[in-house]
């Protein structure tokens, strides 16, 4: 009863956190780079909600703009990763032999790896005098390149259960090749799957996309994201005098919970 | 033990290889990666046709592909890892200097999160009650829902050690999973029989549960180091902790390839290593 609450509870913070990050425009009328000069550091005021950042920017219009930024771009990362293991995976599971082990020790070797230490190799890779805009695609598109793996193992598991089903003897004999296996029988089977390794992987985006971008590494100023937003943090002196500009880490701690506990209650038995 | 012996070489072996083929990628990514070879005193309007190529010769700009990737992989055996273009002093010397911090940070807080959790897991299992349980999850939920970096910059707020941050970030999900696994191996039916004979709930938790999961959660320390060693970036660089987290930042800020790859390439070596070692352990206590 508890699970089903705390589940209707979240569905519900999600859905209006989302509904903010697609109609951001509705939710305030002031770009998110605009800047009032004359207004810097400002307290709430019904004009700018949660007032300005040292550079004279709306702080609200900022919340909102990079909330569409992480929310938006974490699934998509979540995605590209999930297609990755839904590929090799259902690959990996349905031709079994060399080719599994070969695909579970890549796996093994990607899980054992820093991904801190790699995510910023690969991003130090880049120049680093690159668009805000690409580098919002550069930091998910390394983090869904880098995500797969764990995803991957279960994917396999649940393949290589498949393999031996009735419904795949059937397709084999009337001369399905491995790709039309693949496309048509394993990954249809196991959508479930790749919808649950879909949302694992949001929540763990979404960090390390905010650590990213508060050591400097992630989407680059002007754009907005909750990581470098929450790069405020680090003046406690304005942060303790300006105690709403938490709003970010609110949100940010919110929303993975909120993912959290759905996760939870669908595993729990019914 | 002969067969584990020859499996546990095997394993090395494969490390090496291993090794050897993160080099080769570390020094792709350093020949192909944008600017190199470039130095602004190339720049110099006063300098000749003569100095400028022997700039460019410095920095092997002239020389062919496979005579790079000799020189890099000859170099790295002979523990030459180059020299960093930011800080302008060799690799190596870098390394030696940081690493014994980070070793002692990440194995300090390695060591406060396995404690932590090992016991509220036992706990949690020994004394099942509602309300142990739901505070756990809910502490356990909000530590791993907050960045790394946020936990940083409380840490440096709090002027508490480095090592804790990264127990911090590590006991929440070293908790959760122990805690499922010990759940699981309680409600299997021969914890059931045992109970229904009337064995103490002590004797079936230390005599027949922990026995069982003690081969996967050997394998999750090779996981636990990996998740340390992320954590200490944000924490080192946070809280200017002068270990091997703090200068790979430093190194990706002002894009110092050379310093960034060996960092990585010995992280990676080192957790890969620790990796299959607790593989190898578990493996021989399970069979």
């Amino acid at each position: 009863m508890i699970q089903r609450v705390f589940r209707g509870v979240s569905w519900s913070i999600l859905a209006i956190v989302f509904a903010c990050t697609l109609f951001a425009e509705g939710f305030t009328h002031y770009p998110y780079a605009r800047q009032f000069r004359e207004l810097p550091n400002a307290a709430p005021s019904t004009i700018h909600l949660l007032g300005t950042d040292d550079l004279g920017r709306d702080l609200f219009a900022r919340v909102v703009y990079g909330t569409r930024v992480s929310l938006l771009l974490a699934p998509a990362a979540a995605l590209l990763a999930t297609a990755i293991a839904a590929v090799l995976g259902g690959l990996a599971g349905l031709r079994g032999g060399r080719l599994e082990s070969l695909i579970l020790a890549c796996a093994d070797l990607l899980m054992s790896l820093p991904l801190l230490f790699v995510l910023i190799a690969l991003r130090a890779f880049l120049p680093l005098g690159i668009s805000p805009l690409l580098s919002v695609v550069a930091t998910f598109v390394t983090l869904g390149l880098l995500g797969w793996p764990s995803s991957l193992r279960v994917v396999c598991a649940a393949s290589r259960n498949l393999r031996q089903s009735d419904h795949m003897l059937l397709a084999r004999a009337t001369g399905y090749s491995n790709t039309q296996l693949l496309f048509r029988q394993v990954i249809p089977n196991l959508r479930p799957i790749f919808l649950a390794q879909f949302w694992i992987s949001i929540p763990l985006f979404i960090l390390t996309e905010a650590t990213l971008s508060m050591l400097g590494l992630g989407v680059m100023e002007p754009l907005p994201s909750w990581g470098n937003l929450l790069r405020g943090c680090e003046d406690f002196g304005a942060m303790s005098a300006n105690p709403w500009r938490l709003v970010p880490l609110l949100l940010l701690v919110i929303t993975v919970i909120c993912f959290q506990l759905i996760l939870h209650s669908s595993e729990e038995p019914a | 033990m002969f067969t584990w012996i020859v499996k546990l070489g095997r394993k090395f072996a494969m490390l090496g290889v291993l090794a050897l083929l993160g080099a080769l990628l570390c020094a792709t990514m350093i020949r192909f990666a944008p600017g190199y070879g470039a130095d602004e005193r190339e720049l110099d309007s006063r300098l000749s046709q003569e100095s400028r190529d022997a700039i460019r010769s410095e920095y092997g700009a002239t020389e062919t592909l496979p005579h790079y990737y000799r020189r890099y992989v000859s170099g790295l055996l002979r523990g030459n890892l180059g020299t960093s273009v930011f800080l302008q002093r060799p690799v190596a010397q870098l390394l030696w200097e940081r690493a014994p911090l980070t070793a002692r940070t990440v194995g300090f807080g390695l060591l406060a999160a396995w404690i932590g959790s090992s016991i509220l897991g036992l706990l949690a299992i020994r004394f099942p009650n509602a309300m142990l349980n739901y505070s756990a999850m809910a502490l356990t939920g909000f530590l791993i829902a907050l960045p790394a970096a946020v936990i940083a910059l409380l840490f440096v707020f709090w002027r508490a050690p480095v090592f804790l941050g990264i127990a911090l970030v590590t006991f929440p999900k070293l908790y959760r999973y122990q805690h499922n696994l010990l759940t699981q191996a309680q409600s299997q039916p021969f914890a059931f029989a045992a109970r229904t004979r009337g064995v103490s709930e002590n004797r079936i938790l230390f005599r027949h549960v922990i026995p069982l999961v003690w081969a996967p959660v050997l394998a999750l320390v090779g996981v636990s180091s990996s998740m340390a060693f992320g954590a200490a970036i944000p924490l080192e660089a946070l809280s200017d902790s002068p270990g091997m987290g703090q200068l790979a930042w430093q190194a990706a800020l002002n894009r110092d390839l050379p310093l960034l790859t060996s960092i990585t390439l010995c992280v990676t070596v080192l957790t890969v290593g620790v990796n299959f070692l607790a593989d190898a352990i578990g493996q021989r206590k399970s069979s």
